[in-house]
């Protein structure tokens, strides 16, 4: 799938799943998507696990891994088309 | 009809107090699977039990202790009660009793697999599923042992110490998904080892509990099933005391 269209589904699910008060194309592609950036906690992303291995068939059976994948939108992206090798 | 539509496992549920949950669950509408760990007998018997009742209804062959076992578990039950639980009862538990001294390692070590660990695994596979549809019921049947501690039961009480602990920090993590994380401790109850004991040993016992009796595996069944019920929207993270006022916590 194209980078781009990836991107725009990312942070379309961010806004719409976890009701973000952001419109998806105003969510920056490198803060941080827990922490400050988005005001969500580490918490929150526990929700965006389910959200994200449910959407794009993808797992994220750890902290390790989910540290990585969530430190920011474009290291979301990569890594959701890393795992499923696009 | 409670729990009508609800989805319900319960480790160690072919015996006991494990049994009468599931049976409970399932007089109130919900389908049932439950895990022992070995097949045949007991598990035959509660299977058809929960069958006569008109609910669906599960029974797997599962060791707790055992990661890719309870993999499998939550996959077959999945597949015969048509979605995953959105209730798991966290009752399997062993015992290996010897004071702490003379306690070898290998059993001491058993203990916290399965009755620790053994629910930890059971709550992470049960836990997406739960979040994604913001509704779950947790219960870890606990022991007055986690609270009074127990001699030549240490691993037993540290188990169950560790679980009332998990119990509480599972709590906070997802309360807000709709998910609640309770802890049942059942006091001394009815089985076939209070049955076997001496009218001496047995009026000792009774005399230490306030309610001056054993408890049923009824009684607690009633305690969980208050726990999973509507009644209890606003209970998470605490222990509910089934044990005729033996703990008083």
């Amino acid at each position: 799938m194209d980078r781009d269209v990836l991107r725009a589904e990312v942070k379309a699910l961010l806004a719409e799943g976890l009701r973000l008060e952001l419109a998806p194309a105003d969510i920056p592609d490198d803060s941080p998507i827990f922490g400050d950036g988005l005001g969500l906690d580490s918490i929150d992303a526990l929700e965006l696990v389910v959200l994200v291995e449910e959407r794009f068939q993808v797992s994220i059976p750890d902290e390790e891994i989910g540290k990585r994948a969530f430190a920011s939108v474009a290291a979301l992206v990569e890594f959701i088309a890393a795992e499923r090798g696009t | 009809m409670s729990l009508a539509g609800r989805r319900v496992l319960v480790t160690g549920g072919s015996r006991g107090i494990g049994r009468a949950i599931a049976l409970a669950c399932a007089q109130e509408g919900a389908a049932v699977a439950f895990c022992s760990r070995e097949a045949g007998g007991a598990a035959g018997e509660t299977l058809s039990a929960l069958r006569r009742t008109g609910v669906l209804a599960a029974a797997v062959q599962a060791d707790v202790a055992d990661a890719a076992a309870v993999a499998t578990l939550f996959t077959t039950v999945r597949e015969a009660l048509g979605g995953p639980p959105d209730v798991l009862v966290n009752n399997a538990a062993v015992t290996h009793d010897a004071l702490l001294m003379l306690a070898p390692e290998p059993a001491w070590r058993d203990v916290i697999e399965t009755n620790l660990i053994g629910a930890y695994r059971c709550c992470r596979a049960a836990l997406r599923p739960m979040i994604a549809g913001r509704w779950g019921r947790i219960v870890n049947v606990v022991s007055p042992a986690a609270f009074l501690g127990k001699e030549g039961a240490s691993s037993y009480a540290a188990a169950k110490g560790g679980l009332v602990a998990l119990t509480k920090s599972l709590a906070r993590e997802v309360a807000r998904f709709g998910v609640t994380v309770n802890a049942v401790s059942p006091g001394l109850v009815e089985t076939r080892l209070v049955a076997g004991m001496s009218a001496d040993a047995r009026a000792e016992l009774d005399a230490r509990i306030p309610l001056g009796r054993p408890g049923t595996p009824e009684e607690i069944a009633a305690a969980v099933l208050f726990l999973v019920s509507p009644a209890a929207s606003y209970v998470t993270g605490t222990t509910l005391h089934v044990d005729g006022g033996l703990t008083m916590l």
